[in-house]
């Protein structure tokens, strides 16, 4: 058995499927480079590279046996880094393809389908949640800067709903717990945003100058609420605890507590 | 006055809005404007939550509260003393930009006490709209309140800029309104109303890619619950027509939060009813997703919501006759139906049970609320002994634990329902 590891992207996940069926490779468990989970001692390591013709190849074999929506349910699946998630996909995948029931792709309900719908659902739920509860912050030169620490991956799906809403202006998104995030200059509509990482993230934020909004909007953010109505309970399970971190508006001593 | 600064006009005046529950920003989609700011997500975006659990997704503010109308259930009443504020158009349009940019908001929701004349408020609303639109090339959400009695030339150029517009009618009963507002009567309230709709209807007609966009977002209108004595059929009653003659595109309830001491109104120490209000929002999902009309949920032998169980168990419990249902093979809208089982799981099984039979622990998987829905379901799995459905026997299993009553009512309320149309 063999402990397949990859670059933690799509497509070197999709690479590694494909050189599984290439290679007739009986994979054991598959490793995203991200995985800080002890190595299995008793497989044996195998590295795949990513291969964007075999990423390609793989993408379109799916389309062809199941549909596009699903090739990008898994990719969103993949955006969850759940432990051994690779290999609940993969075993979905090789359903679909032995070809033995012809319907099986288009049954969301099937026992390799339903926890990939599940995952792939409460990954959406959060990207969507974020789109919201994403706050920037107005540095020095003019560029709007926010920090995430999402559960799951989903810097990358948010990016286009940013691009087309702040088309001109300067901002980038960082999401600090897997470091990196991304820059948009704001004016060149033919070259998306661009990768970076930051070292020194600290740094970067108190060169931040006070803003007068900030204060404004947590003004706003206590006056809007109706104390006869409060309730803690609920407030948490709309808005988690784990995201106050970067609301501005949660940052003040909340009236009841 | 003079010197006021924009932040204690702030204060005052979204502490003046606040009672207005409605928060939507969805029902639109609009890309940026070319060179401009903002887009628009018809499914809504929730931005952050109150400390009261509500959804905030739009900067809601009265333009101004120096109100010279005197409705009785108001905080700015002309007869209240309190600190009176108006914002300048300039002063909103920066609020509303600068928030934008930093993702606070979705938008602008701007409503007003009615200052000097109807027209003249009205006309300020629409210049800080019309002003986002051209000037700044504003691309997100605008709600407009449209002021009763506003010409019709205002209104309509309202809904050249806005995504939605409302009216509230407030208190469900004409007369109750008169009685608690006399400048108001619900005529007044459905001039506005209509006009937009048929305007939209009209726009709808000649609908092509160079016809502007009219009131993308429809309508919506607000009742305050509890402070009339109205019942909740009246209340649904109304609701549906709203939603049928208007085509509104949102009903909300407000339960009543008692702000002045008035006789015509409960005691400052009532508290704001919020499981009825609770109810009602479910009755009302009940009716927009899960195809329930408003006579079935309550009816004049059941008058009002029954505030210990949620209106789907209680249809349920009432209708003893359509349960168990087998789930490989019943209705979607039966589906639907059945306590425990959301929109979500409902799709679910009824795309899934074309391939391959439902077992009851896939169901567990989809999120199916078993302990609810088992009593309404037949199955292979579901002992021969459940078969039949006893009401007085389930319903004692329904409830929630006494002690825990007031910590569920908001257990099963999906979380996106403030934004969700
Ligand atoms: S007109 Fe509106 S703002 Fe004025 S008192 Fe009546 S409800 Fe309040």
């Amino acid at each position: 058995m063999l402990s397949i590891s990859y670059d933690s992207t799509f497509d070197g996940f999709l690479s590694v499927i494909f050189e599984i069926y290439r290679q007739h490779l009986d994979a054991g468990e598959i490793r995203p480079d991200r995985s800080t989970a002890p190595c299995n001692l008793f497989m044996q390591p195998f590295r795949v590279e990513t291969s964007e013709e075999s990423a390609q190849r793989l993408k379109r074999a799916i389309v062809n046996q199941a549909s596009a929506e699903i090739l990008d349910l898994l990719r969103v699946v993949l955006c969850s880094e759940e432990d051994g998630v690779e290999m609940k996909i993969l075993a979905y995948l090789r359903k679909v393809f032995d070809g033995n029931d012809p319907h099986y792709a288009k049954n969301p309900t099937s026992d390799e389908m339903l926890p990939l719908y599940m995952i792939a659902r409460a990954v959406r739920r959060e990207e969507g949640g974020m789109l919201g509860m994403l706050r920037f912050d107005r540095t020095a030169d003019g560029t709007y800067f926010a920090e995430i620490e999402p559960k799951y991956n989903i810097l990358g799906m948010m990016v286009p709903h940013f691009r087309g809403r702040f088309a001109n202006e300067r901002w980038a998104i960082y999401d600090s717990k897997r470091g990196f995030g991304v820059y948009y200059n704001g004016q060149d509509p033919s070259q998306g945003p661009v990768e970076i990482t930051i070292p020194d993230l600290q740094q970067v934020k108190a060169a931040a100058p006070k803003d007068d909004f900030v204060k404004l909007w947590q003004d706003y953010y206590q006056s809007i609420a109706i104390k006869e109505r409060e309730n803690p309970r609920l407030l948490r399970s709309c808005l988690p605890v784990r995201y106050w971190k970067h609301l501005p508006e949660r940052q003040i001593a909340p009236s009841w507590s | 006055m003079a010197c006021m600064d924009v932040r204690e006009k702030l204060n005052i005046l979204s502490a003046a809005a606040k009672y207005d529950v409605s928060c939507s920003s969805s029902g639109s989609g609009r890309q940026a404007p070319k060179g401009g700011l903002g887009s628009a997500c018809s499914a809504g975006i929730c931005h952050t939550w109150s400390s009261d659990g509500r959804c905030i997704s739009l900067l809601k503010v009265l333009m101004s509260n120096a109100c010279k109308y005197d409705c009785a259930y108001c905080i700015n009443r002309r007869s209240n003393d309190i600190p009176r504020a108006t914002f300048t158009p300039k002063e909103l349009i920066n609020l509303t930009l600068e928030f934008y940019r930093r993702n606070y908001i979705e938008g602008l929701f701007l409503s007003s006490a009615v200052v000097g004349s109807p027209d003249r408020t009205m006309e300020m609303l629409v210049q800080v709209a019309r002003e986002l639109r051209t000037v700044h090339k504003f691309g997100g959400y605008i709600h407009l309140k449209a002021i009763p009695g506003a010409s019709r030339e205002l209104l309509y150029q309202a809904g050249l800029y806005a995504d939605r517009s409302s009216v509230n009618i407030e208190i469900p009963t004409d007369r109750a309104l008169q009685y608690l507002a006399p400048e108001k009567n619900h005529a007044s309230i459905l001039a506005p109303m209509n006009f937009l709709a048929e305007r939209k209807l009209e726009y709808h007609g000649e609908c092509s890619r160079y016809t502007p966009k009219f009131l993308p977002a429809g309508q919506s209108t607000q009742m305050i619950v509890g402070a009339a004595g109205e019942t909740d059929l009246q209340i649904l009653t109304l609701s549906n027509g709203f939603y049928k003659q208007q085509q509104m595109k949102r009903v909300y309830f407000s339960g009543y939060v008692p702000l002045n001491a008035d006789k015509r109104l409960p005691a400052l120490t009532t508290k704001p009813p919020l499981a009825r209000e609770h109810r009602l929002y479910q009755a009302d999902w009940l009716m927009r997703f899960y195809k329930f009309g408003y006579d079935e949920v309550v009816d004049p032998a059941h008058p009002n919501l029954d505030l210990e169980l949620d209106p789907k168990a209680a249809w349920a419990l009432r209708h003893p006759e359509f349960f168990p249902i087998d789930i490989q093979t019943a209705d979607y809208e039966m589906l639907l139906r059945v306590p425990g089982i959301g929109v979500k799981s409902a799709q679910l099984i009824a795309s899934g049970r074309r391939f391959s039979k439902i077992r009851l622990e896939q169901l567990k998987k989809m999120g199916v609320v078993l302990k609810r829905a088992q009593y309404f379901i037949y199955h292979p799995d579901t002992p021969a002994s459940l078969r039949r459905l006893y009401p007085e026997m389930v319903r004692p299993l329904l409830l929630p634990k006494p002690k825990s009553l007031q910590l569920d009512l908001f257990a099963d309320q999906p979380l996106a329902l403030p934004v969700a149309s």
